[in-house]
């Protein structure tokens, strides 16, 4: 039937004949489409950012503009604010990690639909209950002026406001990585801990902490890559006072008309991605052989 | 056994109330009687869902543009998903390490910029916003979704099974519908209800691809939110929090029941 009968998977030893052919005519649609409706964009896009407006020829002005104090401040706040969402989503995912890595069974099941439900909910209609919560009228300045604080303030439109949105859209990315790295720790090492003495800021400290690194690592960046293309939250609950690269992106593109320049913020922030998913993957790696 | 300590049980629950605190809001909101967004409510009524009923901008972007783009998209993504699963699985070539990279490649690029690029390429192309070019972008990232679920569901057949049917004399092609396809039935289910949902909630992408008679759900409410929200906003979030609980409840028990079997 066939002259090329390549060896089978592993797993399973059989004769069934394995064709390179039909391999590449199963994939070819979906490779077909990503041509067409993926690589096609993007390259189109790499394009743009080197026109020089109405003259011909290519420019790298475009790219020179992002040095401007407007692009640099929103360069620089973009990244400030997904370093701290990231951070703050490490500090609220270890006790979650931990809990759904060691709890019984049926309590973790329940727990990680509990978390994980939420994901499948738009973007925008878990930014709104934010709006809601942290508006003038909100629960939150209810609740900071009972507890005493006279002169609090709405929080929307703040960079509070939109980093507390970030983390509660990217918190399930920190912790999946996370309880994953925790769940192959063996308890029998944290007992042993236990019973040499140590408390449980030491056993976290020692024993945790190092052992589920590759697990942070790798939360910690999907959490800020994440954050830094954020759209959504920083439009809803940043207003118009705290913008983000994805919202240039956006009103360079349909209010301004102004694709070269939207185009250069569009390779700067995925060649940025790029970077930090390849810094992420290494690490992972190395991770893994240790 | 290891204990779960009050210290850490306390802070799982309030972590827990951090994540379900904007849910319950919206449907404490969507349920109240005074026209402000007040939480928490003061009343109960029926009256803002009633109301949507008759908002004809809301029942535009739910019923004829949200509801068929999600099914064509999901349909369309199952297709292609399921024969790009097919042959990185079951087939041995060159160059296959690097597609099973390049596949999850619209899961990786920001679904913002996937946005921005796909924009400028159908303007380019001539191609006005449409439901054509939205179903284009969500089957795109959707994808990635179902060639892992079916992938996943893939590796684990016994093979031996198929190469009895091919022994018997079955085609190729009736072995995959009459053996393989019943056995990965509940990954083929799942990997369609899955890109429905990416399709359904949908924001980045149909910003930039829908225009004004092409408004999905997502973008009818982001516009909403932004301008003029009333309780009818928050009754529409809500009504797509209950699908999507219900939908979640209803799969976590058929496989429950699955699996007891």
């Amino acid at each position: 039937m066939s002259e090329a009968v390549i060896s089978a998977p592993a797993t399973a030893p059989t004769k069934l004949p394995v064709v390179p052919q039909a391999g590449y005519a199963l994939v070819a649609p979906n490779l077909i489409y990503l041509a067409l409706v993926l690589l096609a964009p993007l390259g189109l896009m790499a394009s743009y950012s080197l026109y020089a407006g109405s003259l011909p020829g290519l420019t790298l002005d475009n790219y020179a503009k992002l040095g401007d104090p407007y692009f640099l401040r929103l360069l620089l706040r973009t990244v400030w604010i997904a370093l701290r969402t990231a951070v703050i989503s490490v500090v609220l995912a270890y006790p979650l990690a931990y809990f759904l890595a060691r709890a019984p069974r049926s309590l973790a099941t329940l727990g990680l639909l509990l978390l994980l439900t939420p994901l499948m909910v738009s973007p925008v209609v878990r930014a709104f209950g934010w709006v809601v919560l942290l508006d003038r009228n909100g629960m939150v300045v209810h609740l900071l002026r009972h507890l005493g604080f006279e002169d609090a303030r709405a929080l929307i439109y703040t960079e509070t406001a939109v980093i507390i949105g970030l983390v509660h859209l990217l918190l399930p990315y920190m912790v999946l990585p996370l309880m994953a790295s925790i769940e192959r720790i063996s308890p029998s090492l944290e007992e042993a801990a236990r019973n040499l003495g140590a408390r449980a800021p030491q056993i976290f400290l020692n024993v945790i902490l190092p052992l589920s690194l590759p697990g942070l690592i790798s939360g910690f960046l999907l959490v800020f890559v994440e954050a830094l293309s954020a759209f959504v939250l920083p439009a809803l609950l940043g207003g118009r006072r705290v913008r983000m690269i994805g919202n240039e992106v956006f009103d360079l593109l349909l209010v301004a008309y102004n694709a070269a320049q939207a185009s250069t913020l569009t390779v700067v922030l995925i060649v940025l991605t790029i970077v930090v998913v390849g810094a992420g993957y290494g690490f992972g790696r190395r991770g893994a052989r240790l | 056994m290891l204990r779960i300590g009050p210290l850490l049980g306390s802070t799982v629950v309030v972590i827990y109330g951090f994540i379900l605190l904007p849910l319950i809001v919206i449907l404490g909101v969507s349920f109240n009687d005074t026209a402000r967004l007040d939480f928490p409510p003061t009343g109960f009524s029926l009256q803002w869902y009633a109301e949507l009923l008759h908002k004809a901008a809301f029942l535009h972007a739910l019923l004829l543009v949200s509801l068929p783009v999600g099914l064509i998209s999901a349909v369309c993504a199952t297709l292609l998903g399921t024969l790009a699963a097919l042959g990185i699985v079951r087939h041995r070539f060159p160059g296959r390490e690097v597609l099973q990279g390049v596949f999850l490649l619209p899961l990786v690029v920001p679904h913002i910029l996937l946005g921005a690029a796909l924009y400028l390429w159908f303007a380019s192309l001539g191609l006005s916003a449409s439901l054509g070019t939205l179903i284009a972008g969500h089957v795109l990232v959707a994808t990635p979704f179902v060639i892992r679920t079916v992938a996943a569901g893939l590796v684990g057949l016994d093979r031996h099974i198929e190469e009895a049917a091919r022994d018997l004399g079955a085609s190729r092609f009736g072995t995959f519908v009459f053996v393989v396809m019943p056995q990965i039935r509940s990954s083929l289910i799942s990997a369609a209800v899955f890109a429905l949902i990416v399709s359904f909630s949908d924001i980045n992408i149909a910003l930039f691809v829908s225009g004004p008679e092409t408004t999905t759900l997502p973008v009818y409410l982001f516009s909403q939110i932004q301008w003029e929200s009333d309780p009818s906003v928050a009754a529409a979030s809500a009504g797509q929090i209950i699908v999507i609980g219900l939908t979640v409840f209803a799969i976590q028990k058929i496989f429950r029941a699955r699996v007891g079997r």
